[in-house]
């Protein structure tokens, strides 16, 4: 959920909230107040009622002060010694032609020696509408105030937090082998830019590492060979010598590690290119074929297991790729399939229009499947494998984009790459 | 048979100078671009080795150089593994052959004497070893005249083993060269093993000698005992 969305939400929550008790507590109020004023009108009017009463002459039966407003005047035989009261009552009006609501005082008095009951009705009609009124202020502002809330919040998100768009988008455009540095952005929020500052540092840092460590590997990766050729060919002479058979076992097992350790570093350089994008050149690479050839080269080697290989062509996809990287990725996928698997065992290519499929048989793997492309992940006694074929295939589809997902039922390992 | 070690690593140039002496060549080996220069200029080399990454220069310069004096010599070129540009750029100014680093002296060997077997169009183009005799360019072998029918590997087998007679062969170079990068695919030692029962059962039986012999663990000996 967007942040705005979840401000707007809570804002106008709240809103609802403080409007619906405040209108409540206000109606009441203002009900309260209202009402007061009213009988204090009626108050007055009976007191100028009085006093006219007792200044002139003439009566009248009915008076009207106001319109609607009535007077009544009943002569009773003795004092009613009443307290003035109130009521409200439902009565038609003539002028809006309805029942409406009236209140009326009741009270006595006595003048021209004869006793009177008195009653003032006034209608409640004003006051009635009055209320009306202000809840319907009150109904409107808080939609007014929710509106306007919904787009400043809009307003503000898109201009005040668009830097913070912006370096969330650069982060996620962030790749550490092709860095590129975070817009600067134009904002006057301090946590925006102290936010932009620390990431800037973070990523100056992050840079540093990567280049030291690049550097490195392909120092090392370089370093490497010269030593490891003289311990190569240092071996192979001792090899030659009149020595003893353990002893030459020993010289043995020292060339063996060295060409271990020269396949390894070389398996590491290439993922090292692969980083650094020295496999540019591209050219257009028939799948078909290129399989087909390199299986043919390998005829023998699956022969040694006994593997039955099955070949499906369902289309014939013309990739762009770099050639070295077709060859690694291809001659990797095979040698997994023919490394892993069992004698008389069966390897499925099967080359689709978007997909290539490498299905093999094989025993369970003891290593976790989403483990599998990691360097130096391998299942099993095979230690002769230098455990980076797989993270090579995936380093080379990765540069490619393409999709890579492994699974492994009925002791059938599947690899499956679309492109 | 001349051959020059151009390369500025001494324990490899000590290395390649020592195997290839034994094997009846005559080395000279020298460490910078231009004492080769000088060298080229002052003498005829049969195979000249030629490492890409020198201090003062680029191993390229010397090939240059040769072809401009149209020279006879073989060149093999020697560089760090999948430098593609190195190799292309080598062959393309005319580098006969091309090894990467490490390499096995074995290989090595099989290469100076491929390289040398190509530039001298003459008639002694066979290998011989006792009854034993390789027409390389028509992948023929005879043994005491009669022809000896093998397959594509163990014929490859048999040269390699000639080549690098009376020394220690690890099963690990044999099988970069008869599968190159292929070789870890699969356990190839065992199929080392079958090719080479196939090939002393068909030398055999046409009346040759088993010159093959095992160094336990390690590899294996073309040797006349």
């Amino acid at each position: 959920m967007k942040l705005v969305n979840i401000a707007n939400r809570n804002y106008i929550i709240t809103l609802i909230l403080v409007f619906v008790v405040g209108s409540i507590v206000g109606y009441f109020v203002l009900k309260s107040i209202v009402n007061k004023e009213f009988n204090e009108k009626l108050f007055a009017e009976k007191d100028q009622l009085i006093y006219e009463l007792h200044t002139f002459e003439e009566l009248k039966a009915n008076y009207y002060l106001n319109i609607g407003d009535k007077i009544q005047l009943d002569e009773v035989d003795r004092d009613p010694d009443i307290t003035p009261i109130l009521s409200d009552t439902v009565m038609y009006d003539k002028f809006e032609k309805k029942k409406l609501p009236f209140r009326t005082l009741t009270f006595s008095d006595k003048f021209q020696g004869k006793f009177y009951l008195v009653r003032i009705t006034k209608s409640l009609m004003s006051n009635n509408d009055l209320m009306k009124g202000i809840t319907e202020i009150m109904v409107i502002v808080v939609l007014l105030l929710s509106l306007s809330l919904i787009v400043v919040n809009r307003f503000l998100s898109k201009k005040i937090w668009s830097p913070f768009h912006q370096i969330l988008s650069d982060l996620n455009e962030f790749k550490i082998s092709k860095p590129v540095p975070l817009s600067t952005i134009d904002t006057t929020v301090d946590e925006f830019r102290e936010l932009q500052n620390a990431l800037n540092s973070m990523i100056d840092k992050s840079i540093r590492d990567y280049q030291n460590l690049k550097e490195y590997t392909e120092n090392t990766s370089h370093e490497i060979q010269t030593p490891l050729a003289i311990i190569r060919n240092k071996s192979e002479m001792l090899l030659q010598e009149p020595l003893s058979k353990k002893q030459l076992t020993e010289i043995g097992k020292i060339y063996e590690a060295s060409g271990r350790l020269s396949r390894l570093k070389e398996g590491l350089s290439i993922l090292t290119k692969i980083d650094n994008e020295q496999f540019v050149d591209a050219e257009f690479i028939h799948l078909k074929k290129f399989i087909k050839k390199k299986l043919s080269n390998v005829e023998e080697l699956v022969g040694i297991k006994n593997l039955t290989v099955t070949t499906k062509f369902l289309a014939n996809p013309i990739l762009e790729l770099n050639n070295d990287l077709a060859y690694i990725l291809i001659t990797n996928l095979l040698s997994n399939a023919i490394k892993h698997n069992v004698e008389n065992g069966e390897i499925k290519i099967t080359v689709k229009s978007s997909e290539l499929l490498f299905e093999n048989t094989g025993l369970d793997l003891k290593i976790p499947t989403e483990e599998l492309f990691d360097r130096f992940k391998r299942s099993g006694k095979n230690i002769e494998s230098i455990g980076l074929g797989l993270s090579l295939v995936k380093r080379i589809t990765d540069y490619y984009h393409m999709q890579i997902s492994y699974s492994y039922s009925n002791q059938w390992h599947v690899i499956k790459i679309q492109y | 048979m001349n051959v020059l070690i151009i390369e500025d690593e001494k324990a490899l140039a000590e290395n390649m100078v020592s195997y290839l002496d034994h094997s009846g060549y005559h080395c000279e080996w020298v460490d910078n671009l231009n004492s080769a220069q000088e060298k080229i200029w002052s003498y005829s080399y049969d195979c000249i080795i030629v490492d890409i990454t020198l201090p003062d220069g680029s191993g390229l310069d010397v090939i240059q150089r040769l072809k401009t004096m149209k020279s006879k010599s073989g060149i093999i070129i020697v560089s760090a593994k999948n430098s593609t540009e190195d190799k292309i750029a080598g062959l393309d100014i005319g580098a006969d052959d091309y090894i990467t680093k490490p390499f096995d002296l074995s290989e090595l060997n099989a290469r100076i004497k491929s390289v040398i077997r190509r530039r001298s169009f003459d008639a002694q183009n066979e290998i011989t070893f006792q009854e034993i005799t390789i027409f390389p360019y028509d992948h023929l072998v005879t043994i005491s005249g009669k022809p000896l029918n093998l397959t594509k590997k163990e014929f490859d087998l048999l040269l390699y083993f000639v080549s690098n007679k009376s020394r220690v062969i690890t099963k690990e170079s044999i099988a970069e060269h008869l599968w190159g990068d292929d070789m870890d695919m699969a356990d190839s030692f065992d199929f080392i093993y079958s090719h080479l029962k196939n090939l002393r059962k068909k030398i055999e039986e046409i009346g040759g000698n088993d010159y093959i012999q095992t160094v336990y663990g390690i590899g294996y000996k073309f040797i006349k005992e």
